[in-house]
């Protein structure tokens, strides 16, 4: 037997003349934590959706836990959805709800009955069984539907972005939980989201994708200090990277920064002369320096602190985001001079964006 | 003008607005127990001193109305059903299919509604007979009836089935059900109240149908009671409290349907029902 619960191999997808998906080729390990990410647009519905078998693909295998899928109805493929509005069949109630799976596959009563009181006690849904979707907050009826999705030990879960609709607390809330139950069920899943942060900080194994196709994948914090090109080094990380245009010096060992007054900056490792490049580095990898350390002397446009943290944005052409997880007492206007371990910066093909060394 | 003074200016608006549009029905009720002589008074009288409880029965027995309402009943129900069991699965595929074809099918639908009975009835009344569908007079009008509203049909429940989410019927199929499974156990139940509406003003309608019935059913014996009340009509009616005692058992039973459903009917007019 494979360890792969859910392969994928080349699969396309096309609506009319509408390219979907492009030769996705995707293992998900079993009992791994997958975050597909990206952009609206970007294919990530349509592939788990692929996946459900709510869309037929156009090429490639699909093939789950060992048996190949395409075309196989969704009811055949034994696998849990939680949707992005719930779906909770509104004439049910919550008990109902969760037992339906079980019921369309003829256990009897007592037992379905008996599972649902078990799944809605480990989900804090015990004294709500009887109600109907419509008398639940928002974040019980995500509840109902992680519930409704877990009581029947599928092959996979598939999360449609099931927290978009929940108050940014609650988000932050329901994220640990799921992880959570994740941990304890150890079922493979596959979680669509739109969010970054929520793909970082639930997923084994990351997959940012981009007008259907695989930009990269891996984990988190692979994506994180080595993405392969500018877009997901741009789309991993809040706030988002900066880039500034670059060329390397003639000396070989500095990067002239091309901001609207160029800066030079001291740079080890060996890229060709004269080639157009773009630098990235990461706000969070700043920090301010006196007038002997910095590398970087620039003004100062705008100020914004939260407390925690304080965001400086740069009167450049382009700007720099930079974060202090401090209160400097920075003004706009102010000159200010800053360092950073060359190790962080991220060289970019300035023509076709993808990473260099 | 403070609110309270406004709300009562336009509740006697409504009240007289709604005294106007009753009037006719009020009429129809009390010219049915008028005696003769007080009918044709001048002025009218808007309460008989005498009332005529008797009509009602004398006119039930002497115009058979047993038997017309029967013949109403069985072609309205025939319809219904026919409309019902067609029309839903009809404006359910038209409900979650957009393409081309569906937008084309829609628009002939709404043609169908648009051509008026008393033109169709010529060209369906030769086709009917030419099959011989007019042995079978009842038959002939409920297919005819079935014809003409199921586009009315057909577009209240297809709005119907689109505010039913189309989720929920995924959710179905991932959770193990077949699509039929799915469209009998979660989208059905949830458009019950609007295809129970849909069918309950069809219902009204075929039950008052005239120009199929009238051009298609010779045999007295099957007529419906809109037939049987038009013959009452001749050169030198005059007998107009025996019409409106026939009008009056003709349509009480229907007002009664409604007030009794108005409440059900409203709410699954205006509202999706659902979320």
């Amino acid at each position: 037997m494979t360890v792969h619960q859910i392969e994928l191999t080349g699969i396309n997808k096309y609506y009319g003349a509408y390219h979907a998906l492009r030769d996705i080729d995707l293992k998900i390990r079993k009992g791994a934590f997958v975050a597909l990410v990206g952009p609206s647009g970007c294919g990530k519905s349509t592939l788990l959706r692929s996946l459900a078998g709510l869309e037929t693909i156009s090429s490639g295998d699909l093939v789950i836990a060992g048996a190949k899928m395409n075309g196989v109805p969704p009811r055949k493929r034994d696998l849990a959805m939680v949707f992005q509005s719930y779906a909770l069949y509104p004439h049910m109630t919550v008990e109902q709800n969760l037992t339906y799976s079980l019921r369309i596959r003829g256990i009897d009563k007592a037992e379905a009955k008996r599972k649902a009181e078990e799944v809605a006690a480990t989900t804090g849904l015990s004294h709500l069984l009887g109600r109907y979707p419509r008398e639940l907050s928002g974040g019980q009826r995500q509840r109902v539907a992680m519930s409704r999705a877990i009581i029947r030990n599928p092959k996979a879960f598939l999360f449609d972005e099931p927290l978009s609709n929940l108050d940014a607390a609650l988000r932050v809330h329901m994220r640990k939980e799921i992880r959570a139950l994740h941990d304890r069920l150890k079922a493979t899943s596959v979680y669509v989201t739109h969010d970054q942060i929520e793909a970082m900080t639930m997923a084994d194994h990351v997959v940012v994708m981009r007008q259907g196709i695989i930009e990269q994948q891996g984990a988190p914090l692979d994506l994180y200090d080595r993405p392969v090109n500018k877009f997901v080094a741009g789309f991993i990380g809040s706030p988002a990277m900066n880039f500034v245009p670059a060329s390397s010096g003639s000396d070989g060992k500095s990067l002239l920064l091309e901001f609207d007054e160029p800066q030079t900056i001291p740079f080890m490792k060996p890229v060709k002369a004269g080639q157009p490049l773009l630098v990235g580095i990461r706000p969070e990898h700043f920090e301010l320096a006196g007038d002997a350390d910095a590398m970087l002397r620039l003004p100062v446009g705008a100020v914004e602190t939260t407390g925690a943290s304080s965001y400086i944005t740069t009167a450049t052409q382009p700007e720099l985001v930079i974060v202090l997880n401090n209160r400097a007492a920075i003004r706009s206007g102010e000159v200010i001079g800053l360092c950073f371990d060359p190790s962080h910066l991220h060289l970019f093909d300035q023509q076709t964006e993808i990473r260099l060394g | 003008m403070s609110f309270a003074l406004r709300d009562k200016v336009m509740l006697v608006i409504a009240v007289l607005l709604a005294a106007v549009y009753l009037f006719p029905l009020y009429w129809m009720y009390v010219t049915a127990i008028k005696t003769g002589s007080a009918m044709f008074a001048s002025p009218p009288s808007f309460w008989p001193a005498d009332p005529q409880w008797s009509i009602y029965r004398s006119v039930w027995e002497s115009r058979n109305v047993g038997r017309y309402l029967w013949n109403s009943v069985v072609i309205a129900s025939g319809a219904v059903l026919m409309i019902a069991i067609l029309g839903t699965g009809c404006a359910y595929v038209l409900a979650r299919y957009r393409n081309a074809w569906v937008d084309a099918g829609l628009f002939l639908i709404l043609m169908l509604q648009v051509l008026p009975a008393s033109l169709m009835i010529t060209p369906i009344f030769v086709g009917f007979s030419q099959i011989g569908l007019l042995d079978y007079p009842r038959t002939a009008v409920i297919l005819a009836i079935a014809a003409k509203s199921m586009p009315f049909f057909v577009v209240l429940v297809r709005a119907t089935f689109m505010s039913v989410p189309i989720e929920l019927e995924e959710a179905a199929l991932v959770d193990g059900n077949s699509r039929f499974g799915a469209f009998f156990h979660i989208v059905l139940p949830l458009a019950r109240n609007g295809i129970l509406v849909s069918a309950i003003l069809i219902f009204m309608q075929a039950f008052g149908e005239f120009v199929y019935s009238k051009s298609m059913i010779q045999a007295i014996e099957y007529q419906p009671a809109s037939v049987g009340l038009n013959s009452f009509m001749g050169p030198n009616t005059n007998e107009w409290n025996n019409i409106m005692a026939y009008a009056a058992m003709y349509v009480t039973p229907i007002l009664a349907i409604f007030v009794l459903l108005q409440r059900r009917i409203v709410s699954g007019l205006t509202s999706g029902a659902l979320k």
